[in-house]
C-alpha cells in the first residue's frame, strides 16, 4: 500500500519552518515600506495628541503622582511597544477566511495556531524596524532618559515584551473566534483595539488611573502588553514587583495560549468554511 | 428621476445593503460606543487631575468631544465611501465608475454608508447634549449643533477626498494616509489653543477640521466671538467643498487606468 501523506515532520523541521515563515513574513510587509512607513507617520501624529495634551497638563504646574521626567519617555516606549505588537493576525485571518483560503492554513504541517504565530512574529520584526526611527527621534528630544537604566532593565524588559507579544497573540485569537461565531469583523477588532487602547497604558501609566478604571485595568491582561515592558525597560519596576509583574505576564501568556489551542480545535470541528 | 432622487434612492438601497448583516451592525454599534468610551476614558483620566486644561472647563472640553464623535459619526453614516477609493483603483472599479452617468465624487461618497457610525453620531450627540446643559448655553446654540456637524462632516470628508486625490495622482492604491484626516478630526476633542502653532494654524486654517468644532467651543464657553463661532464653520465647510472638489476634478484628469 503506497502512503498517502508525507511523514509528520520532525521538531527542528518545524522549527526551521516557524523562522522561515516569520521571515517572509516580515519581508512581505517591508516589501511595502511606503504604506507601512505613512501608516507609522500617521499614527506617531495621533499618537502625539495624547502628547501634546498631557503637555498642557504639566505646563500648568498641576501636582500628578508620575514626574514630568518620568512620564514622557514612558509614554514614548508605550508608544513603541505597541508599534512592534501592532499583528496582523486578525486582519489577515479574516482576510483568509472571506475568501475561502483558510482551508489551507488549516492543514498546515505547522499546526494552525503556530502558523499564525509564526507570521505574528514576523508582523513584530518588521515593526521593530519602523518603529527604530521613532526612538532615535524620541531620543533626541527626550534624552537618555528614553534608554535603559541598566543592561538588566534592558535585558528583562527584552522578555517581558516577548512575554507581550505571546498576551497580544492569545488575544488576537479570541478575536479571530469571536469573528467567527459572530460573522462579525470589523466590530470585534474595533473593540479589542478600543478596550487596548484604554486598558494597555498606551495614553497613560495605570497609576494615573481613577478608581474605577484603575482597578479594572489592574485586572485585565491588556496592560502587560504596553505598560510593564515599557516600565520594565526603562527601569521605573524595581524590587517584588519585578517578578511578580514577570510572573502575571507567564501566568496570562499561558492561560490565553492554551486556551487558543482549544479555540482553534472547537472552530476546526464545528465552524463552516466560507465557500469563497 | 431627478438627481436628488436618484442619489437619495441610492444611499437607501445602499444602506439597506449594510444592514441586511445585523448581527454585524449590532457589534458594529456597540463597538464605536466602546471606542467613545475609550476617548472618554482619556478624558476622565486628564480631567481627574486638574479642574480645566488650556484654560478650558471640564464641561467645555467634553463640547469638543462629543462634537467631535457626532462629526466623525456623520460623515461616516452619509459620505463614507471615500474609503472605498482604494479598493476601486485595484479593481479597476473607478473605470466603470467614470463611465456612468453620475457624478463620479457624489456616488462614491455615498454608495458605502457605514451604518455602524450611528453609535459615533448617538454618542457625540448625548455627550454634546449633557455638556451644553452643564453649561447652561441659550437656545440658539442647540439650533446651531446641526449645523456646526453637517460643515464638521462636509470639512472631514472633503479632507478625505484631499487623500483620496493624492491616492490617484502619486500614492497609490493605499488608505494607510486617510488616517491622518481622522487623526486630526481627533485632534479636535481638546482645544487647539493647547496645540503647538504650527498645529494650530493647520487645524483652523490649511485644514481646518477643527473650525466647526473648535470656533463654536471657544464662542459657547464665552470666549471667542459670535460671528466666528456661527459663520467660520460655514465659511470653511463652503472653501473645503470646493476645493476638494477641484482637486477630485484635476486628479481624475491624471487618473491612469489600472493594469489588471
Amino acid at each position: 500500500m503506497t502512503a498517502l501523506a508525507l511523514p509528520p515532520p520532525s521538531f527542528i523541521q518545524l522549527l526551521f519552518g516557524f523562522i522561515s515563515l516569520a521571515e517572509k513574513t516580515a519581508a512581505s510587509k517591508l516589501a511595502y515600506r511606503f504604506a507601512s512607513f505613512i501608516s507609522i507617520l500617521t499614527n506617531t501624529l495621533g499618537y502625539c495628541i495624547f502628547l501634546l495634551v498631557w503637555r498642557e497638563v504639566y505646563r500648568q504646574g498641576t501636582a500628578v503622582s508620575v514626574p514630568r521626567a518620568e512620564i514622557f519617555p514612558y509614554l514614548l516606549l508605550a508608544f513603541l511597544v505597541n508599534g512592534i505588537l501592532t499583528l496582523g493576525v486578525e486582519a489577515r485571518f479574516n482576510q483568509r477566511l472571506r475568501t475561502g483560503a483558510i482551508t489551507s492554513d488549516l492543514l498546515q504541517p505547522l499546526g494552525f495556531v503556530n502558523f499564525q504565530m509564526a507570521q505574528g512574529v514576523g508582523d513584530a520584526m518588521a515593526n521593530s524596524a519602523f518603529v527604530l526611527p521613532v526612538y532615535v527621534v524620541g531620543w533626541c528630544f527626550l534624552g537618555p532618559a528614553v534608554l535603559p537604566a541598566s543592561f538588566a532593565s534592558a535585558a528583562i524588559g527584552g522578555l517581558s515584551l516577548v512575554l507581550a507579544f505571546l498576551i497580544n497573540f492569545g488575544l488576537s485569537f479570541f478575536v479571530i473566534q469571536a469573528c467567527c461565531v459572530l460573522h462579525s469583523a470589523y466590530g470585534v477588532i474595533s473593540m479589542r483595539l478600543a478596550l487596548h487602547q484604554v486598558f494597555s497604558g498606551l495614553s497613560a501609566p495605570i497609576v494615573l488611573f481613577p478608581e474605577p478604571l484603575h482597578s479594572l485595568a489592574k485586572w485585565l491582561p491588556f496592560r502587560h502588553i504596553v505598560e510593564t515592558p515599557a516600565s520594565i525597560w526603562l527601569g521605573q519596576v524595581a524590587g517584588a514587583r519585578l517578578p511578580q509583574l514577570l510572573a502575571t505576564q507567564v501566568a496570562w501568556a499561558l492561560v490565553l495560549l492554551i486556551t487558543s489551542q482549544l479555540l482553534a480545535r472547537s472552530l476546526v470541528r464545528f465552524r463552516q468554511v466560507q465557500g469563497g | 428621476m431627478s438627481s436628488l432622487r436618484f442619489y437619495a434612492r441610492l444611499y437607501v438601497l445602499a444602506l439597506r445593503s449594510r444592514a441586511e448583516y445585523r448581527i454585524d451592525f449590532a457589534v458594529g454599534v456597540g463597538s464605536t460606543l466602546a471606542i467613545q468610551c475609550a476617548s472618554f476614558a482619556f478624558y476622565w483620566v486628564i480631567f481627574s487631575h486638574v479642574p480645566a486644561l488650556g484654560g478650558w472647563a471640564r464641561e467645555h472640553v467634553l463640547f469638543l468631544l462629543g462634537m467631535t464623535a457626532a462629526v466623525l459619526g456623520l460623515s461616516e453614516m452619509l459620505l463614507n465611501g471615500i474609503w472605498s477609493l482604494p479598493q476601486y483603483l485595484v479593481r479597476g472599479q473607478l473605470d466603470r465608475l467614470l463611465l456612468y452617468p453620475v457624478h463620479s465624487l457624489t456616488f462614491l461618497l455615498i454608495s458605502a454608508p457605514e451604518i455602524h457610525a450611528f453609535g459615533n453620531l448617538l454618542t457625540g450627540l448625548v455627550i454634546t447634549v449633557l455638556a451644553l446643559q452643564e453649561i447652561d448655553v441659550p437656545a440658539l446654540v442647540y439650533v446651531l449643533v446641526p449645523v456646526w456637524l453637517a460643515c464638521g462632516a462636509v470639512i472631514y470628508t472633503a479632507l478625505l477626498v484631499l487623500a483620496g486625490s493624492l491616492s490617484i495622482v502619486a500614492l497609490g492604491p493605499w488608505s494607510q494616509h486617510f488616517m491622518l484626516a481622522q487623526h486630526l478630526l481627533n485632534a479636535s476633542r481638546y482645544p487647539a489653543s493647547i496645540y503647538p502653532r504650527w498645529l494650530q494654524w493647520l487645524l483652523v486654517v490649511a485644514l481646518p477640521v477643527a473650525v466647526p468644532i473648535y470656533l463654536p467651543g471657544r464662542w459657547v464657553a464665552g470666549i471667542g466671538s459670535a460671528a466666528a463661532g456661527v459663520l467660520a464653520p460655514i465659511v470653511a465647510a463652503g472653501l473645503s467643498a470646493w476645493v476638494a472638489l477641484w482637486f477630485w476634478q484635476r486628479a481624475l484628469r491624471h487618473y491612469q487606468s489600472t493594469g489588471s
